[in-house]
């Protein structure tokens, strides 16, 4: 009997029984399902924080010092002087000043994340000015108490007429002397929009810290590690020990995030596939009762020369078919839920983040699902195979 | 050349518990080419051990049994599987067609499993059907059919594959008295067309519808010969009866 045989073979009895044959198949379905869009979720994640990160700007190095214990502390000159020392390699530097909260606008508190920065920082991240100007080179130098607001800002305090006005910063009041150029095509509250920057010297007087973060540019994208290589030489001469400072780039940090978003997916995707284990012996219990009710057909299969082999091919494939019949209709129904999913994200979010089946997933969710039909359908068909043609013919 | 069926002192014992059950005793027979043989006898009398062994569902625990000269007993599950195809074709008292299978179908499965390829299955399947009168009827289910018309399909089943014998397991049991017949003279049709035809049963008035009888008793065979001989539907106690009267 050839395999082309066995499978209609196995069609038809699939066909004959729909509706167990559904209830069968339902493990499969759902988990195939489950795994599929939790790999496109987090694939959907992965790109979305590749494209946050790029919009960064991916030719920056960050670099953090700690001064504590070293013999000799590095001040803002200091760092500006390396910078400079290698202008093949490292272009601009701004320092960073990180200040949690404590903004407020008139009687209300706003959630705009603060930084303190140098004037090159626009220049850095490739920010430019819709209103009024940037902060400049003198105001760093005099500590003037001015700052730059995102566009968020602008529009839900000031009505879109913020230049001129003040607001207050840590109980400092500071004049808003420039707006930039909205980033996000949606802006909300807590997004990149919703920002304020102020001078470095202004913000280090302010939190009464040594300013600890830098942000170094490179001359050359392409040469991500010479250019890391010449700093951390550069900074382990300064400190003579490379203890007391760290550099990340922007691709080491994605690399970070997006192994840790692929650990958590393959946390829930192993989560899923549980369920498609929990399918697999669903499918096994179900060939176990269809081989005794079909006791009498193997019997008269064998009688009329059937080899064990036969009976045993019919049956794996009977349980493959089901269960790869799952894994499709799992697969579609994952491609759909994808699509739901998506479009909740959006609605919700505002964000952009594409629920994505990758190709892969789908290949593995459909093999396995057939796999497991192989499997747990062997079981069965070996009881089917080795019954007695006597005793099967006279089964009732 | 020689017989078709040869039992040479067949036994068969079967294990139940702690005890042994000898179900068939130094059995010893041949069946010609073209014969239409009846092996009647009661129940537990090892009649249908007899037709296992003989439709290669079963071998032998001692003796030998020839199937056109071939020693069954030594055969592996697959050979007898193959022997069963080629050499045998089965009609049950149940008739025993595949439900979910139309007549064509269940007609067809003794040349799947020989491996006839689809177009000279499907003709042939239609000529067998054709044989016992149902060429009008491919397409139906068993269940759409009459118990005679069902026995029919699966003489057609039987006769498809060509067999060297036919093996009827009380073809008439689940039948009445009119269709029965029909199905005995389907049978004695098949005979005088030239197959070899046995027919196991407890009936001796089927029985006697065949050429010869081999009659079994607790395993032994305790008559063979003709059927239409007056002893031949006499069980050997009946006849020690009479034999005491005429002392």
């Amino acid at each position: 009997m050839r395999i082309t045989e066995s499978f209609s073979l196995a069609l038809k009895n699939i066909a004959s029984s729909k509706v167990r044959t559904l209830l069968t198949m339902l493990g499969i379905i759902i988990g195939v399902a489950a795994v599929i869009v939790i790999v496109g979720l987090g694939n959907g994640l992965e790109n979305y924080i590749a494209d946050s990160f790029s919009s960064m700007g991916t030719n920056t190095l960050t670099v953090t010092v700690q001064s504590r214990g070293a013999t000799r502390t590095m001040e803002v000159e200091d760092m500006y002087e390396i910078v400079e020392a290698h202008p093949q390699e490292l272009e601009l530097c701004s320092p960073t000043v990180s200040m949690m909260g404590g903004v407020k606008i008139g009687s209300e508190t706003a959630s705009a994340s603060v930084s303190g920065v140098s004037e090159d920082y626009n220049d850095i991240y490739g920010y430019a000015i819709a209103q009024g100007r940037g902060l400049q080179y003198s105001d760093v130098a005099s500590r003037a108490k001015v700052c730059v607001i995102g566009a968020y800002v602008n529009q839900a305090y000031f009505g879109g007429k913020a230049v001129g006005q003040t607001l207050r910063v840590g109980g400092q009041a500071l004049s808003i002397v420039g707006v930039l150029e909205q980033r996000e095509d949606s802006m909300n509250e807590g997004g990149s929009d919703d920002c304020l920057y102020l001078p470095y010297s202004t913000a280090a007087r302010l939190g009464g810290s040594r300013v600890s973060s830098y942000v170094v540019t490179m001359v050359d994208e392409e040469r991500i590690e010479q250019s890391q290589a010449v700093l951390e030489q550069a900074l382990t001469d300064f400190f003579g020990s490379d203890d007391y400072y760290t550099i990340i780039t922007m691709s080491e940090l994605l690399d970070t995030m997006t192994g840790m978003i692929n650990i958590l997916v393959g946390v829930l995707a192993g989560i899923a596939a549980i369920s498609l284990v929990v399918g697999g012996i669903g499918i096994m219990n179900i060939m176990l009762v269809s081989v005794t009710e079909r006791t009498r057909e193997i019997g008269v299969r064998k009688s009329l020369g059937a080899k064990e082999r036969t009976i045993m091919e019919q049956f794996v494939i009977e349980a493959a078919v089901t269960s790869a019949l799952g894994g499709l209709i799992g697969i579609a129904l994952g491609y759909l839920l994808s699509a739901a999913a998506t479009a909740v994200v959006a609605r919700l979010m505002g964000e952009a983040l594409a629920v994505a089946p990758t190709l892969f997933a789908v290949v593995m969710a459909f093999g396995i699902s057939a796999g497991i039909g192989v499997l747990f359908g062997y079981l069965p068909a070996k009881k089917a195979a080795r019954l007695n043609p006597i005793d099967a013919l006279h089964y009732d | 050349m020689a017989a078709l069926v040869t039992f040479q002192d067949v036994c068969k014992y079967y294990h139940m518990g702690d005890s042994t059950v000898v179900a068939a005793d130094h059995i010893s027979f041949e069946i010609e080419r073209g014969e239409f043989t009846a092996i009647v006898g009661s129940s537990g009398s090892g009649k249908s051990t007899c037709m296992n062994i003989i439709g290669c569902l079963d071998v032998p625990s001692e003796g030998t049994y020839f199937l056109s000269g071939q020693d069954v007993g030594q055969m592996n599950k697959n050979q007898l599987a193959e022997v069963r195809n080629e050499m045998l074709g089965f009609i049950f008292q149940q008739y025993n067609l595949l439900p979910k299978l139309n007549l064509l179908e269940n007609v067809e499965i003794p040349l799947m499993y020989a491996g006839v390829p689809r177009g000279e299955r499907r003709e042939r399947a239609l000529a067998a059907l054709e044989q016992v009168g149902l060429g009008d009827k491919l397409r139906h289910k068993p269940m759409e059919l009459s118990g005679g018309q069902q026995q029919r399909v699966s003489i057609a089943r039987a006769l498809v594959g060509k067999p060297a014998v036919i093996l009827a397991d009380e073809p008439t049991g689940a039948l009445d008295s009119r269709t029965g017949r029909e199905v005995l003279s389907m049978l004695q049709d098949l005979h005088s067309s030239g197959h070899t035809v046995v027919l196991i049963t407890h009936d001796n008035s089927i029985a006697v519808q065949a050429q010869r009888i081999i009659r079994l008793e607790d395993g032994h065979v305790v008559y063979d010969g003709p059927a239409d001989a007056p002893e031949a539907v006499v069980t050997p106690r009946a006849a020690d009866m009479r034999g005491r009267e005429h002392t």
